[in-house]
């Protein structure tokens, strides 16, 4: 489906991402290019430092500082991203595009309730009213399938599981519908069984609401078990791209070789 | 007889002892330091409210045959050397003290709050600018940035406020910008920013409640030092113009008197001193 034109949501042409902050300019991300279809799971994978996260962060508008050069084109449904003004951007960020993080321990504000921090978004794109945007909420926690939405609603950050906090953010992040939810390492955190759901939840919102979903992972498992394509980066660079089972099964590249090796451990069990 | 005499006594020093090791135990412990500063603290501010509205005598009021009248039941501590009640002056005193402490933490505070929120959230040329001009007032004495002040503005207990409270500014800013700069790269200020929020709803929404911790002790403490300045400026006869009453002008007066009418002296510095402990305790607590 992601070959039609029209359907195309994201399109990444000749991303390049420098850094200046040291004496040597260095390069995090270098000539990227992908599209991603309307209600697609699109998986990156890669080492760390890859440039994976720096890609996604690119996308988010989150690279704003200084010491950074970026040329290339990010068009979200046609719109430049990349050089447009802050206030432009903003009107996107949380409202159509949506961002889980790596790390639920640090992504929601220690002295706020979580009521309140999944509906920022909401006040501040919408001119809701506050029952209605606490109706919101409370909906949106019971579709992340967070037990007792309203207990939630009223608890502080470290009053949560670490699963229930990324649950938490990804309602944040999708509380305002977004077409595109990028994912950056979101199961990295946590443990297996909660990764496990969590991806379920993913694949459930994907389905359910049609959120493109950007999955960032280092995981090749969890991105086989989710994405329909997968892109494999290494050192800035694009490796390899293409359909996940192709890419899995028959590596064209050395390095991608190389990191399907390293899965076999959990064929293993499998098998046995 | 004698020996359980002995025994008791023994005993008793024991019981002395423990007793003591626990009172020195309280004053580790911040916690209880903190109730302790606090109680002081609303003691004075409470005699403060009180004395707002009624004092002994007329604290302006002169008394010429109580002239140098040491401590007693009439005047509780004394009388200075134009016959005034020394306890009514004290705790008039008290209430500008408070007051001259409370506007200029709020002014500084206010000020330093926005000035280092904006250098330490956007860093670069910014932070640059601003942290320079912020160290060029660092770079007087306090005291003398406000000696500059109230010679362009005159004295008086509104010049003094806003004399030290301009003199205060640079502390606050620093402080709320190096948290500025501990938090604006963390995950939830991202998050913020991603769900589309403008930086002043960053700044004083997201941030400003992750730092009030930070805030309140500091504030406790420029309190304390506001206290210590304004009483300073007074001594120096440039602060609260007589015949108003603070406690830095009662001790600037009774230098004269230091031999012959010593309570003069001595009851406003003790209460100050009481005072800047109780403020100090709290905020060792709340730290």
């Amino acid at each position: 489906m992601g070959d039609n034109e029209t359907n195309i949501l994201l399109k990444v042409e000749d991303l390049n991402i420098v850094f200046h902050d040291h004496k040597r300019p260095e390069t995090a991300v270098e000539d990227v290019d992908f599209e991603l279809a309307q209600g697609e799971i699109l998986g990156i994978v890669g080492e760390s430092g890859s440039g994976k996260s720096m890609t996604a962060h690119a996308i988010a508008g989150l690279l704003h500082r200084s010491e950074i050069t970026k040329s290339g084109k990010i068009l979200f449904e046609g719109r430049e991203l990349l050089g447009c003004k802050r206030s432009e951007l903003r009107t996107l960020q949380g409202n159509d595009i949506g961002v889980v993080f790596q790390e639920p321990m640090t992504a929601l504000n220690p002295v706020k309730k979580i009521g309140w921090q999944v509906g920022e978004a909401l006040r501040i794109h919408t001119k809701m009213s506050q029952d209605e945007i606490r109706a919101k909420v409370l909906e949106m926690l019971a579709s992340v399938e967070l037990d007792n939405p309203e207990e939630v609603y009223e608890k502080y950050p470290h009053e949560l599981s670490g699963g229930q906090r990324q649950r938490v953010c990804i309602a944040a992040a999708m509380i305002c519908s977004p077409k595109l939810l990028i994912a950056d390492e979101p199961t990295t955190a946590l443990d297996v069984t909660i990764q496990a759901q969590i991806i379920e939840l993913l694949r459930h919102i994907n389905r359910t609401a049609g959120t493109s979903i950007l999955f960032i992972s280092h995981d090749l498992s969890l991105v086989r078990q989710l994405c329909e394509r997968v892109i494999v980066m290494r050192k800035g660079l694009v490796v390899e791209e293409g359909v996940c089972e192709a890419v899995f099964d028959n590596p064209k590249e050395e390095y991608t070789k190389q990191l399907v090796a390293a899965i076999p451990k959990v064929d293993f069990i499998n098998k046995k | 007889m004698a020996n359980t005499n002995m025994g008791k006594t023994i005993t008793a020093k024991a019981q002395n002892k423990k007793a003591f090791g626990l009172k020195l135990k309280i004053f580790k412990d911040k916690k209880t330091n903190f109730y302790v500063g606090l109680g002081i603290t609303a003691f004075f501010l409470l005699i403060t409210i009180v004395g707002y509205f009624w004092t002994p005598y007329n604290p302006n009021a002169m008394d010429v045959d109580a002239k140098y009248s040491a401590m007693s039941f009439t005047h509780l501590f004394g009388c200075d050397n134009f016959g005034r009640d020394i306890f009514s002056r004290v705790v008039s005193g008290l209430g500008t003290t408070f007051f001259v402490g409370l506007g200029t933490v709020l002014i500084g505070g206010l000020v330093g709050i926005i000035i280092g929120a904006i250098c330490g959230y956007f860093g670069g040329l910014v932070d640059e600018i601003g942290m320079r001009i912020m160290d060029a007032l660092y770079a007087f004495p306090s005291l003398l940035l406000a000696l500059v002040f109230v010679s362009l503005l005159g004295s008086g207990k509104y010049q003094v406020i806003i004399a030290l409270g301009i003199a205060f500014i640079p502390s606050f800013s620093r402080i709320v910008r190096a948290e500025y700069m501990r938090c604006r790269d963390l995950d939830y200020v991202k998050s913020a920013r991603l769900f589309g929020a403008s930086h002043f709803r960053v700044i004083f929404v997201h941030i400003l409640p992750n730092i009030t911790p930070v805030l309140v002790s500091s504030a406790i403490i420029g309190f304390n030092n506001a206290v210590l300045a304004e009483a300073g400026l007074s001594f120096l006869g440039i602060g609260v113009q007589p015949p108003d009453a603070s406690l830095g002008e009662m001790l600037s007066s009774a230098q004269s008197f230091l031999f012959s009418t010593p309570w003069y002296a001595l009851c406003p510095g003790i209460v100050m001193i009481i005072m800047i402990l109780g403020v100090s305790l709290m905020a060792e607590g709340v730290e």
